[in-house]
């Protein structure tokens, strides 16, 4: 049974994606996207070319405006109470900027939010996973500070490990890298590599990813076993490996090399 | 399979933009024609994206009723320190000064028409059935309603919606029910010491004022005037008041998302839209007390 493919995790045919209120010109037409298990994909395009709202679409957070879209097998369509719950638990969705955190909560309790809210549990009793999460990811000594002092890359990483700790098998990111210093990147690269080839607080199994990039700068150092989708004027097409963006002449990429 | 919409409760599609959707309003009858008045137009269909959020909020109150608990828990208790133990002071206050008032306005009227007795009886007739349980849902309003509308309203710009929708976290379960629970609770919980203190405080200004009564003659004539259905309805009353309010608050803070300069309008408009919901709400129990 080698030769079989992975299980597809995200499978889009001819898809159009939308305004958040669904109303109003797609944003992007004719997506033809299959994720399979344990891949890692960039999305990259300029500003402004509906990367997020895909992401969100994804996610379920927004109507498609065309096509089909099933996540894991199953359509948003529909989906409701458990089965609903179930379907969000599998997909992380980290958000740009400072990763829509929640300001008036401690990044410790950003963290266990999601925990105690699906376990119904007290905070105490996820103290130590939560502890443990934070250190993963540097944030041990910010732990019960408002996660609206935090600076914005540190307020990211708080929104990765508050997507991690529900141990979903998609995880999609929203322009990780862009705006971070060179630390913040090494540390999201070797983050994001180890998520991907199987980390230990996950079970040992490889995260499927997918992450947008809006510039050359945020785009992931990522071998050849990523793959490389360009969104740009409406227009949804696939390049192959990430190696092969930088021939593939995106009049957007040349503009933005030109302009660094 | 066609992707739709897929929020677990997303309260925005509850409580789409009202303000300029005057003309939206259908129905038959005397409500289409009521709706052609412009700002009544208005009023109906936020009357109506109100009643829809509600009835949201109210089924997500029973249906998870058992989740998440530890939860929703803590932040009833947050709610109901905020619009109710912190409130106490300013009603105590109110009860003291409405109690007092009352007396010292009635108490000379009652003695010249030889009917000083009765001043128990009044005090209780207008406290207990019409100014205590509409007072503490105006002070629950303006001490805490206009910060909950900004406070949401800002939550709904930053994204923190979709961020909850995201971790699979009902936003009305988390935003709107401890809200709703805590709020309600405090209004009820409220109109009882505002009761208590007037009545104390009225007992106390008639007799400075000379009206020679003993403490057990005073409760006999507010026991007098009240009767057990009192009690029922003024638990109902109050309840309604509490639903109302913090409905038409979280409504308000959610409808959309808030820019900085948007938050004054969005509030004052709460402030009013409250007060009248109240009000015509209190108006629906005038009949029911005028057949007692």
């Amino acid at each position: 049974m080698s030769g079989e493919p992975p299980e597809a995790v995200v499978e889009m045919e001819a898809a159009s994606v939308g305004a958040a209120d669904g109303v109003g010109r797609p944003l992007v037409r004719g997506v033809d996207w299959v994720v399979r298990a344990g891949e890692a994909w960039v999305l990259a395009g300029p500003m402004n070319a509906g990367k997020s709202a895909l992401l969100e679409t994804v996610a379920g957070l927004r109507v498609l405006a065309g096509g089909v879209l099933r996540v894991m097998g199953q359509g948003w369509e529909g989906l409701k109470g458990d089965a609903l719950l179930a379907l969000r638990r599998r997909v992380g969705l980290v958000f740009e900027g400072r990763g829509r955190v929640f300001p008036g909560l401690t990044v410790f309790e950003n963290v266990a939010l999601p925990l105690c809210y699906h376990a119904n549990a007290a905070l105490p009793e996820v103290a130590s996973e939560v502890e443990e999460w934070l250190a993963e990811a540097g944030l041990s000594r910010w732990g019960g500070e408002p996660a609206g002092r935090l600076n914005p890359a540190w307020a990211r990483r708080v929104a990765l490990t508050r997507a991690l700790v529900l141990r979903p098998d998609l995880l999609l990111l929203d322009d990780p890298l862009a705006g971070l210093d060179a630390s913040h990147v090494r540390w999201w690269q070797d983050y994001l590599e180890r998520l991907r080839g199987g980390h230990p607080r996950l079970g040992g199994r490889g995260l499927t990813l997918a992450m947008t990039a809006s510039t050359p700068a945020a785009m992931p150092a990522w071998g050849d076993h990523a793959r490389c989708a360009v969104m740009d004027q409406g227009q949804w097409r696939e390049v192959g490996g990430l190696r092969d963006l930088a021939s593939s002449k995106q009049p957007w990429l040349a503009a933005m090399e030109t302009r660094g | 399979m066609n992707a739709a919409p897929t929020s677990t409760a997303n309260p925005g599609a509850a409580a789409p933009e009202a303000e300029n959707s005057g003309a939206t309003v259908g129905g038959h009858g005397w409500v289409r024609w009521m709706a052609r008045v412009p700002w009544l137009g208005t009023g109906i269909d936020t009357a109506r994206q109100v009643g829809a959020f509600t009835l949201i909020a109210l089924g997500t109150l029973v249906t998870q009723r058992r989740h998440a608990t530890r939860v929703i828990g803590p932040l009833v208790q947050a709610q109901v320190d905020r619009a109710g133990v912190r409130v106490l002071p300013i009603i105590c206050f109110l009860g003291v000064a409405i109690g007092g008032l009352i007396v010292s306005q009635t108490t000379l009227l009652l003695v010249q028409v030889g009917q000083g007795g009765l001043v128990g009886s009044l005090l209780a007739t207008v406290v207990v059935r019409e100014l205590a349980p509409l007072t503490a849902a105006l002070v629950v309003l303006a001490r805490v309603g206009t910060a909950t509308v900004a406070e949401l309203g800002m939550a709904r710009a930053m994204g923190e919606v979709e961020a909850l929708e995201a971790l699979g976290i009902d936003p009305v379960h988390y935003l709107v029910v401890p809200r709703l629970v805590g709020m309600s609770a405090s209004i009820v919980c409220l109109t009882a010491y505002l009761v208590l203190t007037s009545l104390g405080a009225g007992y106390v200004v008639a007799f400075v004022r000379g009206l020679t009564m003993t403490p057990m003659d005073f409760a006999g004539s507010v026991a007098g005037a009240l009767s057990w259905v009192d009690f029922p309805l003024l638990a109902l009353k109050t309840a309604g008041f509490g639903v109302l309010t913090s409905m038409i608050i979280c409504f308000h803070g959610l409808a959309r998302p808030l820019r900085m300069e948007e938050v004054g309008e969005a509030t004052t408009r709460t402030v009013a839209h409250t007060v009248v919901a109240c009000v015509l709400l209190d108006g629906l129990f005038v009949p029911v007390y005028m057949a007692l």
